[in-house]
């Protein structure tokens, strides 16, 4: 059992994941639904932000209090963790990823479509394989009970967990906007004031 | 020989991804995917597997957590009436200097850069009240955006500094240190700032409108009664830095309960404002981690060629003096600046540059300040620069007007990247001096 989950999970994750990105493309109700998934992790990653701080306090708290809280710094490294891969896709959604405009905010019409179609390409192959890559990191670490090393002993495959689940919504996010773009939806403009604004 | 290729083909490939507008991220991935294909041994698995253990083990990480902290102490005050209280505050009390209230820009960003960590915040929270109050009193057009502009930059400077939160967890120096570092170079070149705007304003007084009607002491005091607490709230968080009191993830904590608290008492705290800071947050710092899992697999792939021992040894061979590295890194950096974002430039260049100022003997915590001038410098220089841009956003100029008037203050930055170089204590004072840091 556990050896057909490491063998067959990853790829058959990526491939489930594929497989909604491309329903979402094609189908309104899945688009919806796809939608509504990007907006929930982009919320559940500001909740693991508000987790990182109260976690924080609680250290500060316990150094105070002389009270010794083991593992409390390693789970705030978690919830970083978590809080980053679960917003990828919805800060992905509000094209607050950087990227390098020079040329092609440059172009225009058909030279431009082409441009983001070999960038959506390009990234849903890297996202395709974080994921794939990702869902096996999580496997083998629950299949070796890998612990932390540090003083919260946790295992790894717990917090992993959510690092494969914000990469998966993220492959999801990118497919889904890549076959957008192919069949002809607007492409917009890059230069968004509003990512600016609150970046660098 | 076996360098030369493996350079070529890593900036072959970087610059063919970032050019054609792939995400910064997505790029890096890609480039460090090339790379050990080519140049390392093992399938297609087993780099798949090393690079999840470089992204899980840089994403979990104890000392980024700083970063959305300060990014969302920063969206809170950025919601807040400050800008306003900023410029009713600051004007009574520059009304005697010459270049009078052109300084409240500079001073406003100063203050505003030790609130937030970022530059274009700063340049749009400051502008936004102090550009159509200058216009109206008629100040000189090229200086009031040019001295925004310029002081904008401080943001990335004046800690807390999102751009020194990534360059330390980078090359794994003290966040701490960082920040106590940037704080006497960022007052140096606030006052070189408004340096040039007295020099200037003395050499033309007739483009200088007339003094604002002189007023009583406890008025003027009592304008600026509303800029008491943030500025209590600037020495908390970085006066517990400094006394060794916490750590900067800790100060960040505070930072986001001050800046909860101040924008509550002030009234602009509600649910819309508490939401839309943090979903800004956590955009901005997923946006970085982004970057950062890219760098962080970047960097091991590199390593797997030995690539920047490589280039270090080559760059040693040529027996550059201090200086002359320095020099030849400042170009370097200016010039990447003006295609790439600040933060992006830092994590792409760090595990090149980083033996490369090793081997040369130079400080990591003042390399880090010398960087963040540096990349300062890039913000205002087209055709990448983000100030530039909020500016353009701003004030409806076209974008090479914005640059035109920022020039001047990009020659004075030149001066304070000058002065860094030969009194390197500018940077290191503080820091040396500081309690040792609480964990």
């Amino acid at each position: 059992m556990a050896d057909f989950i490491l063998d067959y999970g990853p790829l058959a994750a990526v491939f489930a994941a594929g497989g909604f990105a491309l329903a979402a493309a094609l189908a309104p109700a899945a688009a919806r639904a796809a939608a509504g998934l990007y907006r929930i992790c982009g919320l559940i990653g500001a909740c693991f932000l508000i987790l990182i701080g109260l976690l924080i306090l609680l250290e500060i708290g316990s150094r105070v209090a002389a009270v010794y809280v083991p593992g409390l710094k390693a789970y705030a490294g978690y919830s970083m963790a978590a809080s980053a891969f679960f917003a990828f896709a919805y800060t992905f959604g509000h094209r607050a990823h950087i990227r390098m405009s020079a040329i092609i905010g440059r172009l225009t019409g058909r030279a431009r479509r082409v441009a983001e179609i070999w960038c959506l390409a390009a990234a849903s192959f890297v996202t395709g394989f974080v994921c794939w890559y990702a869902v096996k990191l999580v496997a083998v670490s629950w299949d070796l009970e890998e612990v932390s090393e540090s003083t919260d002993r946790m295992l790894l495959w717990i917090p992993q967990t959510a690092l494969a689940l914000g990469a998966t919504v993220l492959f999801i996010c990118v497919l889904h906007r890549f076959v957008d773009v192919l069949r002809g939806a607007e492409i917009g403009d890059q230069r968004s004031a509003d990512a600016m604004a609150t970046v660098e | 020989m076996e360098h030369i290729y493996a350079t070529v083909v890593f900036l072959g490939v970087l610059l063919f991804l970032l050019g054609s507008g792939i995400w910064v991220g997505f790029s890096l991935i890609g480039v460090a995917f090339t790379g050990m294909m080519l140049f390392a041994p093992g399938t297609f698995g087993q780099i798949g597997d090393r690079m999840m253990t470089v992204i899980w083990s840089s994403s979990a990480s104890w000392t980024l957590t700083a970063l959305p902290l300060f990014i969302w102490m920063g969206e809170i005050l950025f919601r807040t009436r400050l800008s306003e209280d900023l410029f009713k505050g600051l004007s009574p009390w520059m009304n005697r200097l010459p270049g009078r209230l052109l300084h409240t820009n500079i001073i406003g960003c100063t203050i505003f850069a030790a609130i937030s960590g970022s530059s274009a915040a700063t340049v749009a929270t400051v502008g936004k009240m102090s550009i159509p109050e200058l216009r109206a009193r008629k100040y000189p057009e090229d200086l009031v955006i040019g001295t925004l502009s310029g002081a904008g930059t401080l943001g990335l400077l004046i800690p807390p500094s999102i751009i020194l939160i990534v360059y330390g967890v980078t090359v794994n120096q003290s966040i701490s240190k960082l920040f106590i570092a940037g704080v006497v170079p960022g007052i140096v070149l606030a006052s070189l700032f408004m340096a040039y705007v007295m020099g200037w304003s003395l050499l033309r007084p007739s483009r200088m409108p007339p003094a604002e009607p002189r007023r009583p002491f406890r008025e003027k005091l009592g304008q600026s009664l509303y800029l008491i607490p943030v500025l209590l709230l600037i020495a908390g968080v970085l006066g517990s830095i400094y006394g060794g009191l916490a750590t900067a993830t800790e100060a960040a904590v505070f930072g986001v309960v001050g800046a909860l608290g101040l924008s509550a008492i002030q009234g602009s705290l509600s649910w819309e404002t508490f939401r839309e800071s943090l979903l800004g947050a956590t955009r901005t710092s997923a946006m970085i981690a982004l970057i950062l899992a890219g760098a962080a697999f970047l960097t091991l792939a590199m390593g797997f060629t030995g690539l920047p021992r490589g280039l270090a040894a080559w760059i040693a061979g040529f027996e550059l003096s201090k200086y002359e590295l320095i020099l030849a890194l400042t170009i370097f950096y200016i010039l990447l600046g003006c295609f790439l974002d600040g933060i992006s430039a830092v994590v792409l260049t760090m595990a090149i540059v980083e033996p490369m100022i090793l081997q040369a003997g130079i400080d990591l915590i003042w390399f880090g300040i010398f960087l963040v001038v540096v990349v300062e410098m890039a913000q205002i220089t087209p055709p990448i620069g983000f100030n530039l841009f909020v500016l353009q956003g701003m004030t409806g100029h076209n974008i090479g007007y914005v640059a035109k008037v920022s020039l001047p203050l990009f020659l004075v930055m030149v001066l304070a990247v000058f002065l860094i170089v030969v009194f390197p204590d500018i940077v290191m004072f503080l820091p040396d001096s500081m309690a040792r840091s609480a964990g």
